[in-house]
């Protein structure tokens, strides 16, 4: 396993502490029926610190599984996961995950739910309230401390989660389908609070997206996945500075590229999978 | 506040309707006092006389400490077994089995058994009182701590928690719900066993004991009365400990 051990070591000095994310020749397979089935195929990785990834890609196609595993929640892999040289092997304080169900503990209020994420840290417990007050109101929950999980909507909770995300000050923030569940006027909002986040925190965040549009607005590059098995098709780098305008010709290009490539691009043997053969009718034609 | 107030004497009011019906009714039947029959007016009476006496409060409150120290000592401990068994499932497998086969005994029947072993007396009343809140208790507890979401769970796995921090934190509240329906049934388990076993064992003081004795002296009227504060007092115990509920659960969306 161990092949290129100086080699890696000169990458983890370079980047020690920063939150740079390795992904090598990672496979992933479950146990569908008896057989194993290959989720994700030979994935090769590199998040460069403080970068914004988006990963898109047909259901499927097993983005949700690769962010499971860089989270730590899964850890039966082969492959190579490391968060600046340290091999991924549990779930750790250094990263921090967002889920598209805001999670909130229903029986504690906003504020414990935040301050709990910090249980485990070594803050000193007198600073704890402060800082919770402040990433409560970097997400601009100010006023709502006391609110009960149900006492929110659904975007304020989800912006909540966020903040009990970044209390810990990951190196990594990891948001599988972050905004999926909220309606369009509230996901714009969301997402225009998270650029800011970003843009105020700089720490290396990876999110899992169903939106073409939310995933080019927010990230640096987008990766583009296929589904049976998993596999990386395409990386667009999107070359715009932050904070971006949503109307920028370029975004809009890269959209429509980036549907064709995930909608009508597939290659012959894929697109002939994709036919319906009903036996009975095929002779008439 | 004062609109919840004069609405929730509203609904005092509205539920004292049948019961009072229930007294009219029964009135105007009565013609005197039989051997069958005792008017309210005469239950009335009875009531005077044994409050007068002091044999009513200490029968209630023999009957109303029996019933707390059994459900002090087995609630807690079905609580217990109950979380114990939905952590960890060793423990499931090892208790299960054995104590969902005891729980089929109607906890009277196990009166006798008990009383031949420690003899007719306060502890085999106390343990009756205790096994009929343990089971209530274990088995709410149990499905409370079986149910909570896996979603919670993996939270508790990102921020690193400890197997403890996880029971404390997420499992304990998650179960909560469950696990006072549990206590409600033990608090209605406790109080019908309790003057069950009075009636059977017959010994010292009691509730149950005071409804033996005015069957023995024929005395309806008594045996009127002691039913009566029974039913009032089980009926307010569990009133309170609704309370208790709604303010512990405060965190839940209002039930529509």
């Amino acid at each position: 396993m161990n092949l290129h051990p100086h080699a890696r070591e000169d990458r983890a000095h370079l980047t020690a502490g920063r939150g740079a994310l390795t992904v090598s020749g990672l496979d992933k397979s479950f146990d569908i029926g008896g057989k194993p089935r290959k989720i994700l195929d030979s994935i090769d990785l590199d998040v460069r610190p403080g970068e914004f990834v988006s990963i898109v890609g047909a259901s499927g196609c097993g983005k949700s599984t690769l962010l499971r595993l860089i989270a730590g929640l899964d850890t039966d892999y082969s492959g190579e996961l490391r968060l600046d040289g340290d091999r991924i092997a549990t779930t750790s304080l250094d990263r921090g995950v967002v889920f598209q169900d805001h999670r909130l503990f229903p029986w504690m209020t906003l504020e414990q739910n935040v301050e709990l994420a910090l249980l485990n840290t070594d803050t000193p417990k007198s600073r704890r309230a402060q800082i919770v007050a402040d990433h409560i109101a970097l997400v601009n929950l100010k006023g709502f401390e006391k609110a009960y999980p149900h006492q929110l909507s659904g975007g304020m909770a989800q912006r909540a989660a966020i903040a009990r995300a970044l209390v810990t000050e990951p190196k990594l923030l990891l948001l599988d389908e972050p905004l999926g569940a909220l309606d369009a006027l509230t996901r714009v909002h969301v997402q225009n609070e998270l650029q800011r986040i970003w843009m105020a925190q700089r720490s290396t965040m990876v999110m899992v997206t169903h939106d073409v549009e939310e995933a080019l607005y927010l990230g640096d590059r987008v990766i583009i996945m296929s589904p049976n098995p998993g596999r990386i098709r395409r990386i667009v780098e999107v070359d715009l500075p932050h904070p971006r305008d949503r109307r920028s010709p370029l975004l809009h290009r890269l959209k429509d590229e980036i549907l064709a490539e995930l909608t009508g691009g597939a290659d012959d043997a894929n697109a002939a999978d994709n036919l319906i053969h009903l036996p009975n009718r095929e002779a008439r034609s | 506040m004062k609109n919840a107030l004069s609405r929730s004497s509203v609904r005092l009011a509205i539920g004292l309707v049948a019961p009072l019906l229930l007294i009219l009714w029964w009135q105007s039947q009565a013609s005197g006092a039989t051997a069958t029959f005792a008017p309210p007016a005469a239950i009335a009476s009875a009531l005077a006389e044994l409050l007068r006496s002091g044999d009513l409060v200490r029968d209630t409150l023999a009957t109303l400490q029996r019933a707390f120290t059994g459900l002090t000592i087995g609630a807690p401990l079905g609580v217990a077994a109950g979380i114990a068994m939905g952590i960890w499932k060793p423990v499931d497998r090892l208790l299960g089995p054995l104590l969902h086969a005891l729980r089929q005994v109607p906890m009277i029947g196990w009166l006798p058994l008990i009383g031949l072993w420690f003899g007719v007396g306060e502890g085999t009343e106390l343990i009756v009182v205790s096994m009929s809140t343990f089971f209530p208790s274990m088995l709410n507890s149990h499905a409370g701590v079986a149910q909570v979401e896996r979603r919670y769970v993996e939270v508790g796995g990102i921020y690193c928690f400890t197997t403890l921090q996880r029971i404390r934190f997420i499992l304990l509240p998650a179960a909560m719900p469950l696990v006072l329906t549990g206590i409600t049934q033990a608090l209605a388990f406790a109080w019908i066993s309790t003057i069950g076993s009075e009636l059977l064992t017959g010994a010292g003081s009691g509730l149950g004991v005071a409804m033996q004795t005015a069957q023995v002296q024929q005395r309806l009227d008594v045996m009127l009365v002691v039913i009566s504060v029974t039913a009032v007092l089980g009926f307010l115990i569990n009133q309170l400990f609704r309370r208790l509920r709604q303010s512990l659960l405060r965190w839940q969306p209002a039930q529509p």
